[in-house]
């Protein structure tokens, strides 16, 4: 339409403390708490049942006219302390809304007095485990919501148990992600702590890795001596629970022993059984957490947002830390793979050569209803990345590759992607957008399908193309939770899904089309 | 700390807002209309969310949500509000205040936001929403507003909703006083010569068009000979809402949300109001005969006696039948606001069911005495309830359906507990004969559904499930329904939705 400065129309991106509950909600016998008014708690509740089918209990300080003026201090601890009695917890993450970034409560300290006071110590194994994370959405999107969560939450359980308590220690160690004085600047902070931690990763992939040590760590872990063997396996983006569970198969099948963080399998996706536990049951036990510093590698999933927590591994614990991309697709799973069988020096296990073999067949036979098909494809980063290099894997042609988070390397990694894989292929690549500017994005480029979450409905209809819906929210179809994208299966149904939409969309289209981009141009449906 | 009463498990802080209607005409002393408890995990969201639910069914206007990404973000197109006109309200715009806005202020970014969506929409109207930073910063909304409005000669109206300036409530009542700024005062006084010489013309208030609900009332007020001239604020424009005063008569619906208007209108205007409901026929009837009586006209006394006898005439074969099929049913209702509560226990009354437990978000002291007429004895009555106690009630009270919105749903399917969406998430229209008729059906199908008998077992055992079938197909054999289907390959047991099987001993 007309360009647009200030105003968002329709926006692709939910705010940061959504992200850290996806992240929180997949450890064991953890409450979420937004210390800010009822409103955003409730809103983003609705938003993830509506997503997963799922109760989704997420607390809230609900401050009012009294807390928004003299400081939230007192309704955070009543808040915690009313969780603690309903819910019995063992961790409560505590998330920042706007209004309490804006009004400048200090919630580290706040928990510390509160901890204090209740005499809550820092022994995970008997006492309540409570993981401040800031995340002010006017500085961020949800993507980074769940990185600095799933970062704080290694961090804390990295801490060892002596410096409970003590006052000098705690903010030394939490430092890095809470400043001490939360200010309205504190992202900008924040921001600088991302590329520190991307610094110190890059420095210790380049210097030998293993042997690295940071100051107030014990000895570094020898992988022989201390290490426990085990592979963490940490992804950058909200996967859904039906891919977490068929990672975690395929590593148990490869690596055995591993800790896959956050586990959302059952907590997002529970079954219907005998009792309706107060905090649903599943995701990664703390004792697992706890023992991630002693792995012998980190697996992080997602190559264009940092890792943050498999970064604070590295630097701090000396576990090296891999990051590959999200494993859509037949590339990006067998980079997975080969990963792996490098860090574990195992074989590829027969089922997955044979899932691979099965996954090649569905490419021979629909490669002629994909080809040059032109594709929009939108959502989070990292996601979108995988994808994008699954379409040109298929020969698709993916004229349109959109995120609404901000992100620096985003242009980057997809045109690294295309210059691989279809170096023939011009697209538009687009971050921090809304859907009103993927809109005339997609009268622009005239997309075939669209590939996305279900906010791209409204656009599909208007140019009366199908969408794949893939990512969150999916709020217009059931099943978002069992939406399977990665490994071999992963990749086959994805496939699957979207050739059926084509076909279902133009059910004359049997003959194989012209590789032809001038012809190219003509194909396209009727669009608005 | 923990506290128990005879009711439910739960705080301490939170047992005097959960009681029990014990006889009748008992007073009950019930605790409502607070600020939620921190921690508590209300089912309430904010004052924002208050005025939007109210305001977004308003069709042609831009609503511009001044804050954060999120706010604008989970409320874009929740409402299942239909628009038979543009539906510039379906989409989503903010400000998406940036860190440098919250630091310098964000009035520059808002007037020019509303420079650009005027220049690119062309609204009759724009809503400006506050929402919590807003409130904090202190942007001077009411100036922004009044600037831009002068510029683009259209009303722009300041939304005073700060998410934390109180509670759902407060939203309605700031979505009212955005309302009131756009109806304009009628040029010609109303005639004097008396109400036969014009068309007799009323408002709907409380009434959002949800699933297209306000399209099966209206009709039945057309049939009357009388004009409606505004829903609001379902299907409403700028220029249908201007025109509301010059009604003769108000009638509110959602008197949560509207009573405040309604009351304004009778001081600004002299306009009256009478408190209705279109849900369910005993309250249709009412709704109908009591404007009828207003207007004290006999043609149309008769007009609506006789929409009344035909269209009851109508629909009674189809509510009779979900009726043998559900009557006896307990309900458990959780509203928003406690009109559709009390609308509610009627139309189960008229169904046959029994309501068991009864909730609501917002509802004030007045409206739970009401309730408490309205319920028997035995009824559960809560404000602002939280999951954990939703879920203990409907165990408690042995529910066997559950009447509320999107985020309680899960609870009860968890517990296997029926459940029928009231919400805007809804997407067949409830109000109205033809509504009701949609209504029953949904309570049918939620309630009959062989599914809630598989739930029963929720682990499998061989050795059980298999004498149970043994006993199952011992009893069927002795019963007509199994006689009649007997060469075809369908459990008899689900047959019957209705018969308690054995397979209940599992849970
Ligand atoms: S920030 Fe305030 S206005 Fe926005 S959703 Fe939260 S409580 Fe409501
Ligand atoms: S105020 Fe911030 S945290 Fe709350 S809903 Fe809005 S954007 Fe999200």
């Amino acid at each position: 339409m007309t360009k647009r400065n200030y105003a968002t129309v329709n926006p692709c991106v939910m705010c940061q403390p959504m992200g850290s509950a996806l992240a929180f909600k997949g450890i064991e016998n953890t409450m979420v708490l937004y210390h800010g008014s009822q409103g955003c708690s409730t809103y983003m509740r609705l938003h993830l049942a509506h997503h997963f089918r799922e109760p989704v209990d997420i607390a809230s300080s609900s401050l009012s006219e009294k807390g928004a003026v003299y400081g939230g201090r007192e309704n955070l601890k009543k808040g915690l302390r009313n969780v603690i009695n309903r819910y019995s917890p063992k961790v409560i993450g505590v998330a920042t809304t706007c209004l309490a970034e804006t009004i400048g409560d200090d919630v580290p300290a706040i928990i510390r007095e509160f901890k204090e006071e209740e005499g809550i110590g820092d022994d995970p194994e008997k006492d309540i485990i409570i993981i401040p994370v800031s995340t002010p959405s006017y500085g961020d999107s949800h993507v980074s919501g769940y990185i600095k969560a799933l970062d704080a939450v290694v961090r804390k359980f990295a801490e060892k148990p002596e410096s409970q308590e003590s006052p000098k220690k705690p903010e030394g160690s939490e430092k890095p992600e809470i400043p001490e004085d939360i200010e309205i600047m504190d992202y900008m902070e924040n921001m600088e702590i991302m590329e520190y931690t991307e610094i110190l990763e890059k420095e210790k992939a380049e210097e030998n890795v293993g042997e690295a040590k940071s100051p107030g760590m014990k000895e570094a872990p020898d992988a022989e001596e201390a290490g426990n063997g085990k592979l963490n396996l940490i992804p950058v983006e909200s996967l859904s629970p039906a891919d977490v569970r068929e990672l975690k198969e395929i590593l148990a099948e490869t690596a055995g022993d591993h800790i896959f963080l956050p586990d959302i399998s059952e907590t997002f996706d529970a079954p219907l059984r005998d009792e309706l536990p107060k905090i649903a049951s599943g995701g990664t036990p703390l004792a697992e957490i706890t023992d991630m510093p002693n792995s012998r590698a980190s697996l992080g999933l997602g190559v264009v947002s940092t890792n943050l927590a498999v970064g604070y591994l590295e630097a701090s614990h000396g576990v090296p830390g891999h990051n590959v991309p999200i494993p859509i697709g037949l590339s990006n799973t067998d980079r997975f793979f080969t990963e792996l069988v490098r860090i574990l020096g195992c074989p590829v296990p027969e089922k997955y050569q044979k899932e691979r073999g099965r996954l090649l067949d569905a490419m021979v036979d629909v490669h002629k209803y994909l080809y040059g098909v032109k594709a929009a494809v939108y959502g989070d980063p990292d996601t979108v990345f995988s994808l994008t290099r699954f379409m040109l894997e298929l020969g698709m042609n993916p004229v349109l590759v959109a995120t609404g988070s901000k992100s620096r390397d985003f242009g980057l990694r997809i045109r690294e992607a295309f210059a691989e894989i279809r170096p023939d292929l011009e697209t538009m690549v687009l971050d921090g957008i809304d859907f009103d500017t993927f809109n005339d994005a997609v009268k622009q480029s005239k997309p075939e399908i669209l590939i996305g979450n279900s906010n791209g409905r409204y656009i599909a209809k208007a140019c009366d193309i199908p969408l794949v819906r893939v990512g969150l929210p999916i709020h217009d179809r059931v099943g978002a939770q069992r939406i399977l994208t990665v490994g071999y299966r992963g990749a086959m149904e994805l496939l699957d899904r979207i050739t059926n939409a084509i076909l279902e969309a133009t059910d004359t289209f049997t003959a194989p089309v012209q590789p032809d981009p001038v012809a190219d141009a003509d194909r396209v449906p009727k669009v608005l | 700390m923990k506290g128990k009463t005879g009711i439910v498990d739960t705080l301490e802080e939170r047992q005097p807002y959960i009681t029990r209607k014990q006889e009748k005409g008992d007073i009950i002393p019930l605790a409502c209309d607070n600020t939620s408890l921190a921690g508590a995990i209300s089912q309430r969201a904010c004052v924002y969310s208050g005025a939007r639910v109210v305001l977004n069914p308003v069709t042609d206007a831009v609503h511009l949500v001044h804050g954060p990404i999120g706010c604008a973000g989970y409320t874009w197109d929740i409402r299942g509000a239909k628009s038979s006109g543009v539906e510039t309200n379906r989409s989503s715009f903010s400000t998406d205040m940036k860190e440098i806005d919250v630091v310098f202020g964000g009035e520059k970014k808002l007037s020019n936001a509303i420079d650009e969506l005027v220049g690119i929409y062309h609204p009759p109207l724009v809503f400006v929403y506050s929402t919590c930073i807003v409130g904090i910063i202190g942007d001077d909304l009411e100036s922004v507003c009044k600037t831009a409005s002068k510029k683009h000669n259209i009303p722009v109206i300041p939304v005073k909703s700060e998410g934390f300036k109180g509670n759902k409530s407060d939203g309605y009542k700031a979505a009212c006083d955005a309302l009131k700024q756009l109806i304009v005062r009628p040029e010609v006084k109303k005639p004097k010569e008396g109400p036969e010489v014009k068309k007799p013309k009323i408002n709907i208030l409380g009434d959002f068009n949800v699933a297209g609900d306000v399209w099966l009332v209206k009709p039945l007020f057309e049939q009357m000979g009388i004009e409606v001239i505004v829903s609001m604020t379902g299907d409403s424009t700028a220029e249908s809402i201007s025109r509301a005063a010059e009604a003769d008569l108000n009638l509110v619906q959602c008197s949560g949300s509207m009573t405040y208007l309604a009351k304004w209108m009778q001081q600004e205007y002299g306009i009256p109001y009478l408190t209705v409901s279109f849900f369910g026929t005993e309250d249709i009837s009412i709704a109908l005969r009591k404007t009828a009586e207003y207007f004290d006209s006999e043609e149309m006394k008769k007009i609506a006696e006789e929409i009344l006898e035909t269209e009851k005439n109508r629909i009674m074969p189809e509510i009779s039948r979900v009726r043998e099929s559900v009557k006896g049913k307990k309900a458990a209702i959780y509203m928003g606001g406690p009109a559709k509560a009390l609308t509610l226990i009627k139309g189960f009354a008229e169904l046959g069911m029994e309501v068991v437990i009864i909730g609501t978000q917002t509802g004030k002291k007045e409206d739970y005495e009401q309730i408490s007429y309205s319920v028997r004895d035995g009824t559960v009555i809560v404000d602002d309830a939280n999951p954990l106690e939703l879920a203990d009630l409907l165990v408690k009270q042995k529910a066997d359906l559950m009447v509320a919105g999107v985020k309680e749903r899960f609870i009860a399917y968890k517990l296997g507990v029926a459940f029928c969406d009231f919400n805007h998430d809804r997407v067949m229209e409830f109000e109205g004969f033809d509504g009701f008729v949609n209504f029953a059906k949904e309570v049918d199908a939620s309630i009959n559904s062989p599914v809630w008998k598989a739930v029963r077992q929720r682990n499998l055992k061989p050795e059980t499930s298999e004498s149970e079938r043994a006993g199952v197909k011992e009893r069927a054999s002795g019963e007509p329904c199994a006689k009649k289907y007997k060469d075809v390959a369908v459990d008899p047991e689900f047959l019957q939705p209705n018969q308690d099987v054995a397979v209940e001993s599992e849970v």
